[in-house]
């Protein structure tokens, strides 16, 4: 036991003397999120809007008048042509355009239900989605303003009061994706950091014989493991509150949760990674070997961790790869905490499996461990 | 009773035996050099010594007791400096010595005295302070050595120590071995510079995993057939392609102050002026010389390619 002090002690001496550590730990999670939380954003704004009005009757002012005003969107211009409205669409200069057909009130009012186009610029599929939807969520209120108005409707419309949809998004109200990004950044951090690290201080020993030089010692396998894992996943914990400071500060994201749900989750999750950088560790002869190993890891588990895809999206097959990825269970588990609070007991599931990849991920590198070393 | 005794050691790393049923000892007080060209096998002999290795066939006794089951035994009580052993750069002389005083659990009073004898020992004492990473290459071995030597080991094994040190650390750093013999400490050391080989109370001749001979180097150098001479020439490689062809390349060998000739019954030493006499460019006379280690390894060589 004592000597695990002593590799802790050591190994804390040369995270110190290493300005590269103290960039990775207090520098880099700060630099992240504003970039990353500036940057990866899937709100969509200032959509700009180009109209075909064929009715210029007062009612198709009221839905163009309804699209102005909305802060979503911004007004690029009307034209009578939708030849023109195409090439503007062409041109990038709007995204979204309208054509408001000829008799849309007079069908309207008839009970008719004209219908209005929307043409969008789908290069990019998933913000065309929130365009739509913000183009819907427009239209519905225009609708229920005019509904009363429209004498066939009228019984329908008092039905439909009963069961009017009004979204009201809870947990982040204003669907801000930063407040989804910056969990997600203080996940692939600590994945990084335990991992990558980890990986790296192994073999730096390899690189330089001092490993050998250590297994001639009394130290035990297990011990130079565990002397190994302490350093980093206090590291790795530092981090973790410097990017939740980080998180706060510069974007006002706090966690609405319990602080040491998250710590404790963060705890088991890094088991995972400090598991797999050991073993990233064995199978690696120089630091550069350890580098592109450990990124090949931390790819994967980037992409099938629902950080920037979400997970029901993806084709059965990769949801089902996505259940070997420990970073999957903590992306849920700390967004959960994060943005909803959520309490422990629900999140145990999630909590089991980082457990057994961690102890599997151990129980594997300790194994390739000490064959390497024979 | 010997501190190492190896006996019949193997080791194959699939079609390849890297070290082919050697066997020798270490007695307490004794230096043993293993010399021999790289992939010789003195490393890997080293290292299923000290147990980082594990033997195809064979019996290694550390100290009387079967190392093979007592691995613990042999890491507590052995000192090792691994090949291109360089500590931990970022630690200072004093940080580092103490890192490994604490792994063998030495208290701190204890660690306290043997330091400032190996400062005495290596002279690393005003630089206690500096870094690892700043010392000059043969402080780095004297420190790597001063690390092994915090516990107090009986039996060291150190593999090429001073590759690549300058020839007054070099120097130094023998002295310090020689200081540990007298103190009965048992050493094995492999090396590849002859004059070190020399210092060694006994020293094994390996090649392709087989240990070729084995014996004080005096007793070694006796085994030398015949006399030997030296021929300085202008230009060494020509004249050595040509010689080697008059004479046969068992007999030539080349090396830096010029040609060495073996000479015997079959080829006396008359024989070879009327060789030279045909040949105007060989200037200098021919002279007798001592045979070395190394032209003993290249005879040993030659010997077994036959």
């Amino acid at each position: 036991m004592k000597r695990i002090y002593y590799l802790v002690r050591k190994e804390f001496r040369q995270i110190l003397r290493e300005p590269a550590y103290i960039g990775i730990l207090f520098i880099m999670p700060v630099v992240q999120i504003i970039l990353l939380g500036y940057a990866i954003t899937t709100d969509v704004k200032n959509i700009k809007v180009g109209i075909v009005d064929l009715d210029q009757s007062p009612m198709s002012e009221r839905l163009v008048e309804a699209y102005t005003r909305n802060n979503s969107f911004i007004y690029y211009g009307s034209t009578d042509d939708e030849r023109v409205l195409i090439r503007w669409l062409d041109d990038g200069r709007i995204s979204l355009g309208m054509v408001i057909p000829l008799h849309f009130q007079r069908d309207l009012i008839n009970g008719r239900q004209p219908d209005v186009q929307m043409v969008l610029d789908g290069v990019d599929g998933n913000s065309a989605g929130v365009v739509a939807a913000y183009a819907a969520q427009v239209t519905v209120a225009l609708q229920k303003e005019w509904l009363p108005k429209v004498p066939p409707l009228q019984k329908k419309a008092a039905a439909l009061h009963i069961t009017t949809i009004e979204p009201r998004m809870w947990y982040n109200p204003d669907l801000k994706s930063v407040n989804n990004i910056v969990p997600g950044i203080i996940a692939t951090l600590l994945t990084m950091v335990t991992l990558l690290v980890t990986a790296m201080s192994i073999v730096r020993e390899k690189e330089l014989g001092t490993l050998e030089q250590l297994m001639v010692t009394p130290l035990r396998k297990g011990e130079l493991m565990i002397g190994k894992i302490i350093p980093f996943e206090i590291a790795g914990f530092l981090l973790v509150n410097v990017s939740i400071l980080a998180a706060g500060w510069i974007f006002g994201i706090w966690i609405v949760g319990s602080v040491w749900t998250l710590y404790l989750m963060s705890l088991i999750f890094s088991l995972s990674t400090l598991g797999v950088g050991i073993l990233t560790s064995t199978m690696a002869r120089t630091q550069q070997q350890a580098m592109f190993i450990a990124w090949f890891f931390m790819v994967f588990s980037l992409l099938l961790s629902g950080f920037f895809i979400p997970i029901k999206n993806m084709p059965d097959i990769i949801q089902g790869l996505t259940y070997l990825n420990p970073m999957r269970y903590f992306m849920v588990v700390i967004r959960e905490i994060y943005l909803k609070g959520t309490p422990l007991e629900f999140l145990w599931k999630e909590g089991v499996a980082m457990l057994t990849f961690g102890v599997a991920s151990f129980v594997l590198a300790t194994v390739r461990f000490s064959k390497r070393i024979g | 009773m010997a501190a190492i005794e190896v006996e019949m050691l193997r080791k194959q790393y699939g079609n390849l035996l890297a070290v082919d049923n050697i066997s020798f000892e270490v007695s307490p007080g004794e230096i043993v050099g293993l010399i021999g060209p790289d992939g010789a096998g003195k490393t890997s002999t080293m290292r299923m010594i000290v147990t980082l290795l594990p033997p195809s066939g064979g019996q290694i006794h550390f100290q009387g007791k079967d190392a093979l089951r007592d691995m613990s035994l042999v890491r507590a009580n052995i000192g090792y400096m691994p090949q291109r052993f360089s500590l931990y750069q970022d630690l200072t002389v004093e940080q580092n010595l103490r890192f490994f005083g604490d792994l063998f659990d030495i208290p701190p009073g204890e660690q306290k005295k043997q330091m400032e004898k190996l400062y005495a020992f290596s002279r690393l004492g005003p630089f206690k302070q500096r870094l690892a990473a700043q010392l000059s290459g043969g402080m780095k071995q004297k420190l790597a050595l001063s690390c092994m030597l915090m516990h107090h080991p009986r039996v060291i094994v150190l593999d090429e120590p001073t590759f690549g040190v300058d020839p007054v650390s070099r120097h130094e750093f023998w002295e310090i071995l020689h200081e540990l013999r007298k103190e009965g400490v048992a050493i094995l050391v492999s090396t590849a510079y002859m004059d070190e080989a020399m210092q060694c109370d006994r020293v094994g001749l390996m090649y392709k995993g087989r240990m070729l001979a084995m014996d004080t180097p005096q007793k070694l150098l006796s085994t030398f057939p015949g006399e030997l001479v030296r021929l300085p020439v202008r230009q060494p490689e020509k004249e050595y392609a040509w010689l080697c062809e008059k004479l046969g390349d068992d007999r030539v060998q080349l090396f830096g102050d010029g040609l060495h000739i073996k000479l015997d019954d079959a080829l006396g030493r008359q024989a070879l002026m009327d060789v030279l006499a045909d040949r105007p460019g060989t200037t200098g006379a021919l002279q007798q010389i001592k045979p070395g280690l190394e032209d003993l390894f290249l005879y040993l060589l030659e010997e077994q390619h036959e």
